[in-house]
């Protein structure tokens, strides 16, 4: 039973779990504050406007945690200035540990397709897969997008002095669709291949724990598990599971969150057609 | 010498006072010309007549939209005929008009922002009657003093440009936008595109992979065989 103990890879820092819980929870703050003003013509919005004190409180509080996301986002900024291997640049970023998206992702993203349709084997992926890399860099772009549409509209009197005022209007849409294209990816997909596919049922809990399971990394990622064995750093990335406690936490935490974004998804699919776009 | 130096001093005052002094807000920036925006960014001698420029809203020759056959004589019968958006009463002449509600004949106007979510009146921006034009040259809407007249009584401090955010904005997705907001609908169209075109690859993508897995057994046991 010794190998109960040593059973997990790890995957995720302890920054970069925290990176990835203020981003969620703003995320979903973020969401459930603008989707109530949308929606406040209908009950369904207006429970949800009730929740965070009304109409106006909602939008104090989405300007301020918009705010605290930008700020969050611009130390992870230099968290990844910081984090470049210089030494090695700008070949470093081509790394197999990068994000970066490369020609390989290609190739395996149309190697995963063949599997998908039960045509080929699963693909020789390494440590991030092509649809991990495209969950990051959506975040990136949509930081971007929704950080200046969102000053642009929260401070329109001074915004208005650098663009025209019907740049407004514009931006106010970009907000609008860009917020359902990240609302829709993360409370459908992201959800769906985190926690409710198959192998991952009931949750993969790597962004909590920081680790993976060995034997689910030796079968989805086995170019990256290859790779920890063949340079001796397997058994520097192998740690223990969490404790019954901290996994209990995890599901709450994880489970909470899915809730609350399927809430968010199906109520604003239900009510779309009652409100004034 | 004593004369040099108060002079001295008096324009050090000046200078300190401009420094010192608060600068301008936006609702105290006047309008009066067409030209002067245009002239805020000129780089040679920077001062256009107005017979020199392309007319804006005083144009000599209106074009009736509808009719399209181009430009009509601009008179003044013609425009108190015609054009009803430069009257100082801009109802004026319409039968039934005091039984009538604003959204009966602007059913449009009343599906914004400002009247859904702000719950704004009509008649909280336009006015009581009579409600002049828009173009009428002594209308709080005239776009010369619209900010300051109508849109700081909320926005404390609107400017110009901020006045010229489209409070009844035509829909995005509409072809008619591409008339009256052309900016609007080719950004709404990008974002869709980009919107739609995620959601055609990864919906698929996360269906199909759910489906592949729910019949696919995960190797687990298979691959402790190999150990």
């Amino acid at each position: 039973m010794s190998t109960m103990n040593n059973t997990r890879i790890r995957r995720f820092t302890a920054v970069q779990r925290l990176f990835h819980l203020l981003l969620m929870v703003s995320f979903l703050v973020q969401g459930a504050t603008g989707l109530a003003r949308m929606y406040i013509e209908t009950p369904w919005g207006q429970y949800i406007a009730w929740v965070f004190g009304g109409y106006e409180y909602c939008l104090t509080i989405h300007i301020y945690v918009g705010i605290f996301m930008l700020a969050g986002f611009l130390v992870h900024f230099f968290y990844l200035l910081a984090r470049i291997d210089w030494k090695g640049f700008p070949k470093s970023l081509l790394g197999r540990d990068s994000v970066l998206l490369q020609p390989r992702d290609a190739k395996e993203a149309y190697e995963h397709a063949l599997w998908l349709i039960g045509i080929r084997d699963w693909p020789r992926f390494d440590r991030w897969g092509y649809w991990e890399k495209f969950d990051y860099w959506a975040v990136f772009w949509g930081m971007v997008i929704m950080g200046v549409t969102g000053l642009l509209l929260a401070f329109s009197l001074s915004s208005s002095r650098i663009i025209p005022g019907w740049g407004l209007n514009v931006a106010f849409w970009v907000h609008r669709i860009e917020a359902i294209l990240a609302m829709g990816h993360v409370f459908i997909i992201h959800f769906f291949i985190g926690h409710l596919r198959r192998h991952n049922f009931p949750m993969d809990k790597a962004m909590f724990e920081g680790s993976v399971d060995i034997d689910s990394v030796r079968h989805e990622r086995p170019a990256w598990y290859e790779r920890l064995e063949k340079n001796d750093d397997l058994k520097g990335a192998i740690t223990t599971e969490a404790g019954r406690g901290r996994r209990a936490v995890f599901y709450a935490v994880g489970y909470l969150a899915m809730f609350t974004g399927l809430f968010l998804l199906i109520g604003g699919i239900l009510n779309s057609a009652a409100i004034t776009w | 010498m004593k004369g040099q130096y108060g002079h001295r001093a008096l324009l050090a005052l000046a200078a300190a006072i401009l420094i010192a002094a608060p600068g301008t807000v936006c609702s105290q920036e006047e309008v009066s010309s067409a030209i002067r925006r245009y002239r805020d960014l000129e780089v040679s001698t920077g001062y256009y007549e107005e017979y020199e420029v392309r007319p804006q809203r005083q144009r000599p020759f209106v074009v009736l939209p509808g009719v399209g056959r181009g430009a009509f004589p601009y008179s003044p019968s013609g425009a108190r005929v015609r054009i009803r958006s430069r009257l100082a009463d801009s109802h004026r002449g319409l039968q039934f008009y005091d039984v009538q509600r604003c959204e009966t004949c602007h059913p449009e106007q009343s599906d914004d922002l400002h009247t859904v979510r702000a719950n704004l009146t009509c008649r909280q921006c336009h006015g009581g009657e009579p409600i002049a034009s828009i173009d009428h040259y002594y209308s709080p809407m005239n776009p010369i003093r619209r900010h300051a007249y109508v849109c700081a009584k909320c926005h404390e401090g609107a400017g110009a440009s901020f006045a010229s955010y489209v409070i009844h904005p035509p829909n995005p997705a509409d072809i008619k936008a591409l008339e009256e907001f052309p900016a609007l609908f080719y950004v709404f169209w990008a974002m869709a595109a980009i919107a739609v075109g995620t959601f055609l690859v990864f919906l698929p993508h996360t269906f199909l992979w759910g489906i592949r897995e729910l019949l696919a057994r995960k190797k687990e046991t298979s691959g402790e065989h190999h150990e």
